[in-house]
């Protein structure tokens, strides 16, 4: 990766941060009306920009922005006030406390889901409103509080101009680590989990985690954003907090466009203007204010943001599916098979284990043994038993009794995203990638590690081109040419055909050096040609990274080429398990699986 | 506590249109998979339609309670068929989001309208009331109590048990299957918006006589319509039914005996604590597992 390459990518994330500070160098020449309107924007801007957090990536309908803006707004004058608090401290108050309220109204985030959420939400900005209003010993009830001028080391912030000088700071200053936060490894694992939360769990994000932390970090900000404006509006009251602001808030994001940083900055800064502009008209403000959104929601569904991008959309040419050439396939091992120290135990170890759905026994006493480095087999007819048995193994299904070791270590309990660092990863029946990515961002997500502080990390690291994340995105490439697929590198997956989508999945799944890949199916609806090819591939991958694999497929030419050791499954129990060809001539499997008598074998 | 059993009276008035208004909000969420922000202002269209027939057309009150129930529903087709319907096609987030917003633009535009007068309707059954006991009972309490509650149990029979309310439930489990099995997704949802936005006019009218008819009514009547049907499990009929009631009661009791504050607290409290420890709601239809 060159250095230009790096600063191209530097820039373009800290893009809106410059813009903001042009904006805010522009407006302090102009009148003060302006300068007012134009603050006024900025908090706005930054709202928008932790909105598209939430809204955006977590698809969660944020209906208490005005209540937490409240929280921040209150607590950083009441501070000044009574305790003579500095002003940097004060903001820097109202952010933890923000952080806490996103906690506590994110909590539930991790048992809700949609509407619940929602209404979670919508009730903490009722109860927040209501508090303000009966508290008024402190709050000053419905008549609202008194802010205090702000004062910094000496310096008294009097004029339009001086608030404008400040709030455009610290406004650029937020929107580059947001910008950083959502356009970094920590957006993307956003995306990932609204794309398919099966996938991230299975490639170990804590779904539930990175939902609670798009929470804190957009209340801290938004809090902090309450704080910020407290002074420039001089007077504070319940009312301008209530459900209609959160309403209006919503809307950033959505108008200005819901995928990236510039969305909720734009949506912002524009529609906090559009009162300013529409300031004849001040009855018909609320109803123009929902035409346009549901106006722009209906029209241009990326909001702004979307339509520009179309407007100077250049159209890439279809890139060919390029096919894994013969040479690369004879190719060498690459890399040496790296030391496995445990290699004595099994890969995979099941004892008498079983799982139902209601009534139904989907496996019932299942044992077996998946040795390390083979590649072994799973058929047997569907409703058999064999995705059951996956999804056990993999932790999404908790069974009703029997043990499961990888590599010699109980994993019964074990939530799915702790696989990863077992060693174990796996590819999905229904393939299950992380849509809004690119291909090489799919495979990064895939190397693991992605606990929020260092998604968090990552996401800095991703903006400078650190050592770190060029480690990582060698890693990924590498992953990708085993598959055939590094040309595609940065396409997006939906333009993928299946059998590329199938390939990438299998990238996705060895690019963290595994130990043990479960395959499901993984040349189902895949073409002829295509199937030869993706046999060579796995057998080499087998070969090369020595990883195990334990493969389910419904093709009996494809795996008893693929694999050393083949189990068959039927009705929840094993019928039959040995070396292929043998299993395969077994009277009982042909009855069950290929439908023959006894008599005619 | 003499005047207890007046209270539950006033609650079991106010729980019933709760139940009528939750009503609605799960039939669209059952069939649509939509949760409707815009119920609120259904429910306020409700009383402002009873208010322009009666008022200003002077129809009697028995056309009252068909045409504008009608008209509520024609309004709620007209959103589906013309904002929804094309939101559907690129996500479910969106058709939610954009409930909000219809929400604001249909309240401003009686805002706009009335702005300041707060308008009232007479009662439909005004008399003098009758005395059972301490217990008394106007004939205006029996009728909202009576017609509410067989409106809501009307509703909730059609949905259970018409080939409307089959088809309905049957897009819902599975939208793929139910259109190979013949259904229409867009004659289904219509009809589903259709039920809904008669079963929130219905609510604006009962409601209309006791609360007055002003564009709050949107915000005021939305909070306990979801609260009963989050009390219900949001996707039970007679969850619906059963938290409107309750919700009823627990907030003429809290006003009493509390606070106005308090009986907001309370309200959220319950929410939450009902989210908390049984989002599958405190009366959940019986659920089976999709192996």
């Amino acid at each position: 990766m060159c250095d230009r390459e790096i600063v191209l990518r530097c820039l373009k994330t800290l893009a809106p941060a410059l813009t903001v500070a042009a904006i805010t160098i522009a407006s302090l020449a102009a009148n003060t009306y302006v300068q007012y309107v134009v603050s006024l924007c900025l908090v706005a801007a930054i709202v928008g920009g932790s909105l598209v957090l939430i809204v955006g990536l977590t698809r969660v309908i944020m209906l208490a922005s005005g209540a937490v803006m409240a929280v921040g707004a209150y607590l950083s004058t009441i501070l000044l006030q009574q305790y003579g608090m500095p002003y940097p401290a004060s903001v820097l108050a109202a952010g933890a406390a923000g952080a806490f309220v996103g906690l506590i109204v994110g909590i539930p985030a991790s048992r809700f889901r949609g509407h619940q959420l929602a209404m979670a939400t919508l009730v903490f900005q009722f109860v927040i409103i209501i508090g303000l209003r009966e508290w008024s010993s402190v709050t000053g009830g419905a008549a609202g509080l008194h802010v205090p001028p702000v004062e910094i080391f000496g310096h008294r912030f009097a004029t339009d101009r001086d608030y404008l000088a400040l709030i455009g700071a610290v406004t650029a200053l937020v929107v580059a680590v947001l910008g950083v936060i959502v356009t970094g490894q920590f957006g993307k694992v956003l995306r990932a989990i609204t794309a398919t939360e099966v996938g991230a769990e299975a490639f170990g994000i804590n779904v539930t985690g990175f939902r609670l932390a798009a929470f804190v970090i957009s209340s801290m900000v938004i809090a902090g954003a309450g704080a910020l404006l407290a002074p420039r509006v001089r007077i504070l009251d319940p009312a301008s907090f209530g459900f209609e602001s959160s309403i209006l808030m919503l809307a950033y994001p959505i108008v200005g466009g819901m995928g990236s940083i510039w969305g909720g900055i734009l949506g912002g800064g524009i529609l906090r203007a559009l009162p300013e502009l529409l300031r004849g008209g001040a009855e018909y403000q609320d109803l123009i204010y929902a035409a346009l959104v549901i106006l722009v929601m209906t029209f241009f569904p990326g909001g702004f943001v979307g339509a520009l991008a179309r407007a100077f959309a250049v159209r890439p040419a279809p890139a060919p599916t390029m096919r894994l050439s013969p040479a690369a396939l004879a190719r060498p091992p690459s890399v040496e098979p790296p030391p496995r120290a445990d290699s004595a135990a099994p890969a995979l170890e099941i004892v008498g284990l079983a799982a139902n759905f209601g009534a139904l026994r989907a496996v019932d006493d299942v044992s077996l043994r998946v040795d390390a480095g083979v590649i072994h087999g799973l058929i047997g007819p569907n409703g058999a038993g064999k995705t059951t048995l996956f999804n056990i193994v993999s932790g999404f299904v908790t069974p009703a009794g029997g043990t499961v070791r990888l590599f010699g270590r109980d994993v019964i309990g074990e939530p799915p995203r702790r696989r990863l660092r077992s060693g174990m990863t796996r590819t999905f029946q229904q393939v299950c990638l992380f849509a809004p990515l690119s291909c090489v961002d799919n495979v990064i997500l895939g190397l693991g590690r992605t606990s929020i502080r260092r998604t968090l990390c990552a996401s800095v690291e991703e903006t400078f081109g650190s050592a770190a994340y060029r480690r990582r995105k060698e890693a990924a490439l590498a992953a990708l040419d085993a598959v055939g697929l590094v040309h595609r590198a940065q396409d997006s997956v939906l333009s993928l055909s299946l059998g590329d989508q199938r390939r990438l999945e299998v990238a996705r799944a060895i690019a963290s050096n595994p130990r043990l890949v479960l395959l499901d199916e993984p040349v189902s609806g895949v073409s002829h040609e295509e199937q030869a090819k993706i046999l060579a591939l796995l057998r080499r991958i087998n070969a090369e990274r020595a990883i195990s694999m334990f493969v389910i497929e419904h093709n009996i030419h494809f795996i008893r080429q693929l694999c050393t050791r083949l189990s068959v499954m039927a009705s929840g129990r094993i019928l039959a398990d040995g070396s292929p060809e043998i299993v395969i001539r077994d009277a009982a499997v042909r009855k069950i699986y290929f439908g023959e008598s006894w008599q005619a074998t | 506590m003499d005047e207890l059993p007046q209270l539950l009276l006033g609650g079991l008035k106010l729980g019933a249109i709760y139940s009528l208004a939750a009503l609605g909000l799960v039939v669209i969420h059952k069939a649509t998979k939509t949760v409707n922000f815009a119920h609120g202002a259904l429910i306020m269209l409700g009383a402002y339609f009873g208010f322009f027939l009666l008022q200003l057309f002077g129809l009697p009150y028995a056309l009252v309670y068909v045409l504008a129930p009608l008209g509520v529903g024609a309004v709620a087709i007209g959103a589906e068929r013309i904002l929804l319907r094309r939101l559907r096609r690129s996500d479910a987030f969106s058709g939610v989001v954009s409930t909000i917003f219809i929400s604001v633009a249909l309240t401003e535009m009686i805002r706009i309208g009335y702005s300041t007068e707060l308008m009232s309707i007479r009662n439909v059954w005004p008399g003098a009331p009758w005395l059972i006991g301490n217990l008394v009972i106007t004939p205006e309490t029996l009728w909202v109590l009576s017609g509410a509650l067989g409106c809501a149990l009307a509703g909730a029979l059609l949905f259970s048990t018409s080939r409307l309310g089959r088809a309905m439930r049957a897009m819902a489990a599975n939208m793929r299957g139910a259109q190979l099995c013949g259904y229409s997704v867009d004659l289904v949802y219509a009809e589903a918006w259709f039920l809904g936005g008669v079963l929130a006019g219905l609510a604006g009218l009962f409601l209309a006589p006791a609360m007055g008819i002003t564009p709050e009514l949107a915000n005021i009547t939305i909070v306990p319509a979801f609260v009963a049907a989050v009390i219900g499990g949001f996707d039970s009929v007679r969850g619906a039914l059963l938290g409107g009631i309750l919700l009823g009661i627990v907030e003429v009791l809290s006003a009493a005996y509390l606070s106005s504050a308090g009986k907001s607290a309370l309200t959220f409290t319950i929410l939450l604590a009902v989210l908390l420890w049984r989002p599958e709601g405190l009366f959940p239809e019986a659920r089976v597992r999709n192996v």
